[in-house]
């Protein structure tokens, strides 16, 4: 997986091109968005994590042309800013994240990855979360290789969890996944469930309970 | 900004002053307008009285047949005095008597007239007050020719015969005065009232706004005398928004320019720590990293309670937030802290939005936050809460830890005040901008005991919202 740094900040970059490459990632690094969108031009990325306050041209112009110009590239946008408006902007503008600094580089990296696999999942049927492997398509899982028997409300659940890995996917919105229109579910279905899930899965993945709010997946390599 | 005291001195209220210079001289008027309207009335009603009673002096007068003195008969017919005498009150009594003051017919007690009184004499009737049996009494003399000589005819009449009648076109008189006195002090007070509604309007409006608020005021809305007043207050207004904007820019410049080059240290150092090489160094490198977090979470401190300080008075910011969606994202946020305390980090997010900045309550319900898992120690249970109770919406985050001791609670959101049992990365400042953010939305911070006594629990009570849509 290929990612483009643009960030002017020798230091940040630095660190960020470190980090993520241990974190797996093959790094490329660009100090200017005019770089950058020559480089974008002509190269395949997976991803770019780019700095707004870049000289001259600044972040947000460049994902602005970006989308412009047609590209569905995942955006990362790192800023020194923390205002409501920034926020706004970047993800109207067609960023698909937004981290501030400081940040902690392992989760740079799991942002990476999960926007990674969010814009993978759109377009290939394999979503593979450290030993759990899920195919869309065909709607199974592999389990260290091997294939694991889940019933369809329990691979619902999963997938859900899984597209949004990382993140807190709220208990009504799993609800919804498992109960079609002529079912009367209880919340306390999904408690059912998550339950029979996490005994499947046992160590491999963990499903942490968010009270009040609802369940989330969380990647181990991050 | 801190309420000023009441001047002790000075013009006072002008509502009081106009109704003061307004009614003092026209309450004057009104006295002045009574008195005439009490002499004006009954100077007439004497003269009238006057005049019937001089009448009654000449009707006696016809029955004494001129030319004859000594055919005046002693005695007026009964049925003629019966009349004159009258009846109540007008309990008229006469004496006739001739040049040399003897009694020719009525009663004896009346006065004589005047010495020197003739039928050439001016006045003729002539009127005099007197005291009759000790009543007060009016009696008239008339003289007349007769071939016998010069007679006088007395008529008199208790002046309580004329009290009356003059007592009570008095009392309507004064009624109708004093009518007319309350009905304009009522109207001078309604017009006065009516006449600084714009005044007082734009007084509530100044008093309506928070302290922040620095919207220009409308000029055109205004009475003319004061317009250059608010012209004025404009000016200031527009003066003090352009202050917040450039200490707004300028502290969002600083955190650009301090945030970067935190990041770069940090995260450098970061890689450090994991590096096989650094090993040996590896506890010096934590402890800077450590340093330099603290430095870093210090610096986010401090330029967000300079942000917050002069937000207040860019309205713009304000829009409608979705409280459980704040929760939400704020418990998504702390997920990872909590789960490697451990520490159970949980929601009960009721329906509930306020008018209010985005990202300032986004920084106090982290700080909240923050504060509840660095005290409470692992197993225990944090909550955010929030929900709608009676239109006002409220934020609550509520710990199982060691609690804050009731005398300390008011002291908590001081600047660099930390409880007394802190630990960890703490500057102090959480509960500082906590209650700096809570002001600027108007709403109540409150720091008490969470349920069963046990715990720390921290509400933010928003006020009621005007416009529920937003």
């Amino acid at each position: 997986m290929r990612i483009l740094i643009v960030e002017d900040d020798e230091l940040v970059a630095d660190a960020l091109k470190r980090g993520l490459a241990q974190a797996g990632f093959a790094v490329d690094h660009l100090a200017t968005a005019e770089q950058a969108e020559a480089a974008l031009a002509t190269d395949e990325f997976d991803l770019a994590v780019v700095d707004i306050g870049l000289p001259r041209t600044d972040g947000l112009a460049l994902v602005r042309r970006l989308r412009h110009s047609g590209s569905a590239l995942p955006v990362l946008i790192i800023t020194a800013r923390d205002a409501l408006a920034d926020r706004v902007d970047a993800l109207d503008l067609g960023a698909d994240d937004y981290m501030t600094k400081p940040f902690e580089l392992p989760e740079v990296a799991a942002r990476c990855r999960a926007l990674i696999r969010r814009t993978r999942s759109a377009t290939s049927a394999q979503l593979t979360i450290g030993a759990v492997a899920l195919d869309l398509a065909s709607r199974t899982v592999q389990l260290h290789g091997r294939a694991l028997d889940v019933t369809r409300r329990e691979w619902s659940i999963l997938e859900c969890l899984a597209l949004d890995t990382g993140r807190v996917v709220r208990k009504e919105r799993l609800l919804r996944a498992i109960a079609g229109w002529d079912e009367d579910l209880t919340p306390n279905a999904v408690e059912v469930y998550v339950s029979r899930l996490r005994a499947k899965l046992g160590d491999a993945l963990a499903i942490h309970t968010v009270r009040g709010l609802g369940y989330r997946l969380d990647d181990p390599a991050a | 900004m801190t309420p000023q005291p009441e001047p002790a001195q000075g013009p006072g209220s002008l509502g009081r002053r106009l109704l003061i210079l307004l009614l003092a001289p026209l309450g004057a008027m009104l006295l002045a307008g009574l008195l005439v309207d009490y002499l004006s009335s009954v100077g007439p009603t004497r003269g009238a009285f006057d005049r019937s009673l001089g009448d009654t002096a000449l009707v006696v007068a016809a029955y004494l047949r001129p030319g004859s003195l000594a055919k005046i008969p002693a005695e007026l017919p009964p049925e003629v005095a019966a009349t004159l005498r009258g009846t109540g009150d007008r309990a008229l009594r006469f004496a006739v008597r001739d040049a040399a003051g003897r009694l020719l017919a009525g009663d004896r007690d009346l006065p004589l007239p005047p010495t020197g009184f003739t039928p050439r004499s001016t006045p003729n009737p002539e009127f005099a007050d007197t005291l009759l049996a000790g009543e007060p009494t009016r009696v008239v003399w008339y003289a007349l020719a007769l071939d016998s000589g010069s007679t006088t005819i007395a008529v008199a009449e208790p002046t309580r015969a004329r009290d009356r009648p003059t007592r009570e076109l008095v009392t309507v008189s004064v009624i109708f005065d004093v009518l007319q006195l309350v009905a304009v002090v009522l109207l001078v007070i309604v017009g006065v009232r009516r006449g600084l509604k714009p005044l007082l309007a734009l007084r509530d409006q100044l008093a309506a706004r928070s302290a922040g608020e620095l919207a220009p005021l409308d000029e055109r809305s205004v009475p003319v005398e004061v317009r250059t007043l608010v012209a004025s207050l404009n000016a200031l207004f527009g003066r003090m928004r352009a202050a917040a904007e450039s200490q707004q820019k300028f502290v969002a410049d600083a955190a650009h320019q301090m945030r970067t080059p935190l990041a770069g240290i940090q995260a450098q150092l970061e890689l450090l720590e994991r590096d096989p090489q650094a090993a040996p160094v590896r506890d010096r490198v934590r402890a800077v990293g450590e340093g330099i977090r603290r430095l870093a979470h210090t610096a986010h401190q401090l330029l967000t309670l300079a942000r917050a300080e002069s937000a207040a008075t860019l309205e713009r910011d304000f829009r409608t937030v979705d409280l459980p969606r704040l929760i939400e994202q704020t418990v998504s946020a702390q997920l990872d802290r909590a789960l490697a305390k451990p520490i159970d980090l949980g929601a009960d997010a009721q329906p509930a939005t306020v008018t209010a900045i985005d990202w300032l309550l986004r920084e106090l319900l982290n700080n909240l936050t923050d504060n509840a898992l660095n005290y409470t120690p692992p197993g225990g249970t944090v909550t955010l809460r929030c929900g709608t109770v009676a239109g006002a919406a409220f934020l609550e985050v509520e710990d199982d830890g060691p609690g804050i001791a009731e005398a300390e609670r008011p002291l908590m959101t001081e600047r660099f005040r930390r409880s007394a049992g802190a630990t960890g990365i703490g500057t102090g400042l959480g509960l500082a901008i906590v209650s700096d953010i809570a002001g600027v939305h108007g709403a109540r911070l409150s720091i008490g005991a969470g349920a069963g006594g046990r715990g720390t629990r921290v509400r933010v009570e928003f006020p009621a919202r005007k416009d529920p849509g937003g």
